[in-house]
């Protein structure tokens, strides 16, 4: 789209259409969102991002966000060393966390081995990983990486890393939603539950 | 399942259109550039989401216009007595399209083959027996994704590594972690590739019966007609048990290769299906005619296995079928026309053994009831 509006304006919106999910559309309609309600409200909207992003670092152990050397997973004593839950981004934690199951430890890969973005190995945590398992005394991980190309992809590549230290490592099963009636399964997750079924 | 109205609004040339139609032969004729196609095309794009040519979507909407409407009552059933429904598509020139049935989003954009589905013969077919493997196996993927919707995600996945693979490939692969990357990529292909591979065994299997009997109505001869599945990394065939190990040994073994050429070497994207014509191929060693005749057989073919799979006839839809046969093999297809709804386009007069039950004429982008 061409410039249309004047000077600030325009570079408002130019900088909204940069962020992840904002079309041009959007862009326009936060920018003039933005334009219209009390200086006040714009300015602790700015203060709250630049403050976020100067507290909010990666927790020097896991790579989760955290606002000190730690995050709070890994600063919490109870928690159990020994197994670590692998996954790609931070978000992806949360979601584990809900279901009240895991207390075990984390690492964030930031990210999943991605040939056609540029994204191999060397570029997710994929080292620290490897250091946290000799020094923490890790025996168990388990790789949550997402049910997609890119997240098994990464799942057989680490799945390979650690075969020759003798731990044991586990990957998220795939299959039926639970709690969701068969009937509203999609399809491809029927078809590959079927086909991983297992005897009872 | 068939159409029973179909209204075109603001699509390619066409302002507006509302066409009467039911089971049985529908013919539109008119001269060529007058619109026929496009009335298939609209049809089509409410089954598929796409334009069965290949274009894009936004050049179907009509120039001056920011959306095109197809609307389609359907009767679902293979009685083709089930319960009226309405599928809408919207076509946007920017923006996301979207499909509505009874007035309600799709959750899944596969639902709509509940409601639809079609078959689609154009002249341009005949590539799919005189050209090279590409449209083949396009032809084959097209049918396993109509028939399971696990084949429209093995497929994707498939391409999907593919792509990541290549570009490893071309990356020029340094160092261990490039190396060991690689590795998992052959696991991926080959899985995604096996899974692939027995989707399209299975179906070229229950395929041939319905092509041989579909040629030999048209060619009006009894003739051999067979497939024959061949793959690089599979020499002395497949064993669909086996494929998945035998595609991922023959990656390992042209790695070298593959990294000088950057490109994936091996696998189902660069397999042929050859098509025998009484134990010749029929690429290099039909006529033109049999060449035609075998095109529409792989039409019709497909539409019988869609029928048997999903248990009602899917709405064929002829484009300009008869111009290109000679007329014994027009009058053929005639005859051998399946039970359900066929929608035909012609320019010319048709064959009398067509018995159509509605003729509409249609000019310069516009639909006129014509005398049956
Ligand atoms: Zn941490």
């Amino acid at each position: 789209m061409a410039s249309v509006y004047e000077g600030p304006i325009q570079a408002l919106i130019d900088e909204l259409g940069r962020l992840p999910g904002v079309g041009p559309k959007s862009a326009q309609r936060i920018a003039f969102h933005l334009l219209k309600i009390p200086p006040e409200d714009v300015a602790r909207l700015a203060t709250t991002i630049v403050e976020a992003k100067r507290q909010v670092t990666w927790c020097r152990r896991c790579f989760n966000f955290a606002t000190g050397d730690l995050c709070t997973y890994c600063l919490d004593e109870r928690r159990d060393r020994t197994v670590c839950c692998v996954v790609e981004e931070a978000r992806d934690i949360v979601a584990v966390e809900r279901t009240h199951e895991f207390h075990g430890s984390y690492h964030v890969l930031q990210g999943a081995i991605a040939p056609i973005e540029g994204v191999g190995p060397e570029q997710l945590r994929i080292k620290e990983l490897l250091a946290r398992i000799g020094d923490e005394g890790i025996t168990e991980v388990i790789l949550a990486t997402n049910p997609n190309i890119e997240g098994e992809a990464t799942a057989m590549y680490l799945a390979r890393l650690c075969k020759p230290l003798e731990i044991r490592v586990t990957r998220l099963a795939s299959g039926l939603p639970v709690g969701g009636d068969l009937e509203y399964a999609d399809e491809i997750t029927l078809g590959r539950a079927l086909e991983g079924r297992r005897d009872l | 399942m068939h159409l029973a109205s179909l209204e075109l609004r603001d699509f390619r040339r066409y302002v507006h259109a509302d066409l009467e139609l039911g089971p049985g032969v529908t013919v539109l004729e008119g001269a060529n550039g007058a619109g026929k196609t496009t009335i298939l095309e609209a049809a089509a794009w409410v089954a598929l989401g796409r334009s069965f040519r290949g274009v894009p979507d936004a050049t179907l909407v009509r120039d001056g216009a920011e959306t095109a409407v197809v609307r389609a009552a359907v009767r679902s059933g293979s009685d083709g007595v089930g319960r009226h429904q309405t599928l809408d598509a919207e076509l946007r020139r920017a923006g996301r399209n979207r499909v509505l049935v009874n007035g309600h989003a799709l959750a899944r954009a596969r639902d709509r083959l509940d409601l639809l589905r079609v078959t689609i013969f154009t002249p341009d077919d005949l590539a799919l027996v005189k050209g090279g493997p590409a449209g083949r196996r396009e032809y084959l993927d097209d049918l396993l994704g109509f028939l399971a919707a696990r084949y429209d995600a093995a497929r994707a996945d498939y391409e999907k590594v593919l792509r990541h693979r290549n570009a490893l490939l071309k990356g020029g692969l340094r160092g261990a972690d490039a190396q060991h990357t690689l590795e998992v990529f052959d696991e991926q292909l080959a899985r995604a590739g096996a899974e692939l591979v027995r989707g399209r065994l299975r179906l070229v299997g229950r395929l041939e019966a319905h092509l041989g009997a579909a040629y030999a109505a048209l060619a009006g001869r009894p003739a051999e007609v067979a497939g024959r599945y061949e793959a690089d990394w599979a020499p002395d065939g497949i064993d669909p048990d086996d494929a998945e190990a035998v595609l991922r040994d023959a990656l390992v073994a042209l790695h070298r290769r593959e990294v000088e050429r950057g490109v994936t070497l091996a696998g189902p994207h660069r397999d042929e299906w050859r098509i025998l014509l009484d134990g010749m191929d029929a690429r290099t060693h039909a006529s033109q005619g049999e060449q035609r005749c075998l095109a529409l057989a792989l039409r019709l073919g497909g539409h019988a296995v869609g029928r048997e799979t999903i248990g009602a006839a899917p709405v064929l839809l002829l484009d300009d079928v008869f111009s290109e046969l000679d007329p014994t093999r027009a009058d053929a297809l005639a005859a051998a026309l399946p039970a359900g709804q066929t929608l035909i386009t012609t320019a010319t007069t048709i064959p009398t053994a067509v018995r159509p039950e509605r003729h509409l004429r249609v000019e310069a982008g516009r639909v006129l009831a014509g005398a049956a």
